[in-house]
This record gives structure tokens, C-alpha cells and sequence, in this order.
């Protein structure tokens, strides 16, 4: 039996000038274009819900459902920042997880060291471009954000993700999770002292130049 | 420290603060080393969030058709031969209501010996026409009663009758002879009277026309599934 899958020829390039015409081209249900749009943000979508979920298949899983979500009601998109309404679906696919993890807990399953023991940063995820210092260093780092991450109420996280580790700003995510402005500075400035207090417990673990100051005593 | 001073802290820290209450929080950072200390832990900590690596996506998380439930687009004769199937379909199943009952609305009541005057007179005039003509029938000899009733045009001689039976039922090719041969046969074994309402029955629409419906129809339908099929295929 023949299994070649055709190809499109015509692959459209994602570029800031031609979002807008990959957004109405995708509200009138041109899936190519969509999908150039999820090939531009599929790594800033896939790590909020890393971040948020921290766990990279539930995220996976997650990321996948924002965008099936997404294209099926990109009509109501109505302009604006298209990253943030893409933030809300995937914030939205996040919180649905967690709700379903509450209702059936589920036990993780890590890859087993050689002493049966589970690790915590699997070899797989790992840059093979870093050296093993830096790699350790990295893992270590990342172990204990993501750990702090974890112990943060949900809206201090997602809005903590969004502005420090997404980049976006205030009033994108505002409308992002629909929440006033002044509500963002009051979660992101109190999201920022809780993480602020629980690195400080992992300062030994954190590199020097990643240690912080002592002078927060809030 | 106050809810109100860390917040300021961090808005300032992200460049969400207006000119004055920038001066102003300048103004105090100068004197206030605690202020100072606060802010730049809030700096490191903000520093060490956008240091975090940035993962890339496992896998691409591009859709396809299937994930999103599209279905693939017909050509627009698609819905011409849907609806010529639905109309044609239609058409087909009335015809033979309009056969069955649709001579019985016409003809009511037929009357015995009223032949094809029968279907203009309503019901009353049916019954009336019937209980005026019963006593004449009555008093007429039995085998007189044949000949005259009946219109010379519609009753064949029993000669012609008994020849055109056995080559009806030889040679009857349409439905429409198989009915007529019945009907000839049903007459040659009945009293007249009652072959006039078998003569009634005729179907109002012809058997030709329906089977071209029935034509139409299937033909219709078996162009919009090889057209689905095709553009499916094509789609795909």
C-alpha cells in the first residue's frame, strides 16, 4: 500500500507584519494558516502550562487542548493582543487540568535512576549543548523555581508566569485572565515576595550568581 | 514594610509608575536604605525568573483537519444533486399516495351503473343517483342488465373479453396491462356493475413517471457519494 503523504507546497511564514492576515485566514477556517500561527507561539504556550502545571506531559497535553480550543473559537477574537487570547486558552486548558487532578490524583511517573531511585530533571530535557557544570547548575536552578512556582496560589503563578517568565505586560496580562490592572500590580508584587521568601531556602543550592539579598524582610 | 510600598516597588521595577509618584519613590529610595534592599531583591528575583530556560516544545503542536473536526468542502453541485435527490424522493413516494387514495377522493361513493359520470357527482348525489337507479335495476331482467348499464365504449363484448383476457395475460409486459387484464379478467367472472369501479382505478400517475423518479432520485444520490468520496479522497 502506498502511505506518501502529500505536502503543501505553499507553507506560509509567520511574521509579525502577516499575523493579522494568518488570524482572519484562520477565521474563515484556513487551518494552514492556524497552524503557522501555532508553530510561531507553540514554545511560549507550551511553557506557561509548564510552568504552571510543571510537569511537561500534562503541559504537552494542555498546550495541545489550548489549541484546539483556540482554533475553534478564534471567531471571537476581536483584535488586541493575540498572545494574550492565546494565554487565556492555554491558562484556561491549565486550570482545567488541575481541576481534573483534583477530582483523580494521579502519581507521576519519573524515569528511574540506575539505583531505582526517580530522578528529578531527566536526561532528555537536557541542552546537549551545555557543559555538565552548567547543566547541573541549570537543573538546580530550574528545580528550585519550579518548586516555588508550585507552592504559589494558582492566580499568584499564572500571573507571576506571564509577566516574569513570558515577558508580557501588565495590561496584556490583564486581558489575559480578565482581571483589572491594579489587581495584576497587587498579585505579581505579592507573587514576586512569596517566591522571593522561598528561594532564600535554596540559596545554598543556587549558584552565587544567582543568589539573592538579605535586605527583604516584608 | 506596607502592601502599598511593595507594590509601588514592584510597578516601579516594571516601568508601570506615572513621572510623579516616580520622583516621589525615587526620593525616598535615596533615604530609606531598607526601601532600597527591597527593591533589589525584587530585582534579583525577577532577574532569576526571566533567567529561567525557556523549553522547547516537544513536539509541533500544528492541528490537523480530524483534531478540529472539519469536514471537507463539496462542490456546490453537491447541493443541487441533494436537493434533486430530496425533490425527486418526494415526487416518488407521493405518486403512489396519489394513487392509492387520490382516486378514492375523487370518486367517493361510485355509484353501480353510473360508469365515468360517476366521479363529478359529490357523495349525496352518488347515494341519491344510487336509490333512484336500484329499483329500476331491479325490475330489469337479470341478463339486460350488462348491455345497457355500462357505456358500449368501456365494456368489450364477453367475446372480446374472453380473447383480450387470455392475451393480456400472455403478453402483458407493463403494469399498466397486468392491471388491465385483472381488471378485464375480474369483469369476466363479476356481473358488470361491479367492474365499473375497477375501471376507476387507473393510476393518476403513470408508472413511467415514477419509475423516472425513482431514476432520478437514485442516480442523485449515487453522484453525491462518489462526489464525497472524491473530494474526501482529494482532501485527505
Amino acid at each position: 500500500m502506498n502511505l506518501i503523504v502529500k505536502q503543501n507546497p505553499a507553507v506560509i511564514q509567520y511574521s509579525p507584519m502577516n499575523e493579522q492576515a494568518l488570524i482572519t485566514d484562520a477565521q474563515q477556517g484556513n487551518l494552514d494558516a492556524f497552524n503557522t500561527l501555532v508553530l510561531h507561539y507553540q514554545d511560549s504556550v507550551f511553557n506557561t502550562a509548564l510552568r504552571i502545571l510543571g510537569d511537561d506531559d500534562l503541559a504537552a497535553d494542555a498546550a495541545q487542548d489550548a489549541f484546539i480550543s483556540a482554533f475553534k473559537s478564534i471567531t471571537s477574537f476581536r483584535g488586541g493582543s493575540f498572545k494574550a487570547w492565546l494565554m487565556r486558552t492555554v491558562t484556561n486548558a491549565c486550570y482545567d487540568e488541575l481541576r481534573r487532578q483534583k477530582r483523580r490524583p494521579t502519581t507521576p511517573l519519573e524515569p528511574d535512576t540506575d539505583d531505582g531511585e526517580e530522578m528529578d530533571s531527566p536526561r532528555w530535557l537536557a541542552d546537549p549543548n551545555m557543559t555538565p557544570d552548567q547543566k547541573a547548575e541549570a537543573d538546580e536552578v530550574e528545580h528550585a523555581i519550579q518548586h516555588c512556582l508550585d507552592n504559589l496560589p494558582l492566580e499568584f503563578k499564572t500571573v507571576v508566569v506571564m509577566a516574569d517568565i513570558q515577558g508580557m505586560d501588565y495590561a496584556e496580562v490583564a486581558t489575559s485572565i480578565r482581571v483589572p490592572l491594579g489587581t495584576i500590580k497587587s498579585r505579581l508584587a505579592r507573587a514576586r515576595l512569596r517566591l522571593r521568601e522561598c528561594l532564600q531556602s535554596f540559596e545554598e543550592l543556587l549558584p552565587a550568581s544567582y543568589r539573592l539579598g538579605e535586605g527583604m524582610n516584608v | 514594610m506596607k502592601r502599598h510600598d511593595l507594590e509601588l516597588l514592584s510597578s516601579y521595577l516594571d516601568g508601570q509608575l506615572n513621572p510623579s509618584d516616580i520622583s516621589h519613590l525615587e526620593t525616598r529610595l535615596k533615604t530609606d536604605p531598607q526601601l532600597a534592599s527591597v527593591l533589589n531583591d525584587l530585582r534579583a528575583t525577577r532577574t532569576l525568573l526571566r533567567k529561567l530556560p525557556s523549553r522547547k516544545a516537544p513536539r509541533n503542536f500544528t492541528l490537523t483537519r480530524k483534531m478540529v473536526g472539519q469536514n471537507p468542502p463539496l462542490p456546490r453541485a453537491y447541493s443541487l444533486f441533494r436537493f434533486a435527490t430530496a425533490l425527486a424522493t418526494l415526487l416518488f413516494v407521493f405518486s403512489f399516495g396519489l394513487n392509492s387514495f387520490g382516486r378514492q377522493l375523487a370518486n367517493p361513493a361510485p355509484g353501480f351503473g353510473m360508469g365515468g359520470d360517476g366521479g363529478d357527482a359529490t357523495s349525496q348525489e352518488s347515494t341519491e343517483l344510487f336509490s333512484a337507479e336500484a329499483p329500476a335495476a331491479a325490475e330489469m331482467p337479470a341478463t339486460e342488465a350488462p348491455a345497457e348499464e355500462p357505456p358500449a365504449a368501456l365494456v368489450p363484448s364477453p367475446t372480446q373479453m374472453l380473447t383480450e383476457t387470455a392475451n393480456a395475460a400472455r403478453t402483458a409486459e407493463t403494469p399498466t396491462s397486468k392491471i388491465d387484464g385483472v381488471s378485464d379478467a375480474f369483469d369476466q367472472s363479476q356481473p358488470q356493475v361491479a367492474s365499473e369501479p375497477q375501471q376507476g382505478l387507473s393510476p393518476l400517475v403513470s408508472p413511467t413517471w415514477q419509475l423516472a423518479l425513482a431514476i432520478v432520485a437514485l442516480l442523485s444520490a449515487l453522484l453525491m457519494v462518489l462526489m464525497r468520496q472524491r473530494e474526501a479522497s482529494r482532501w485527505r
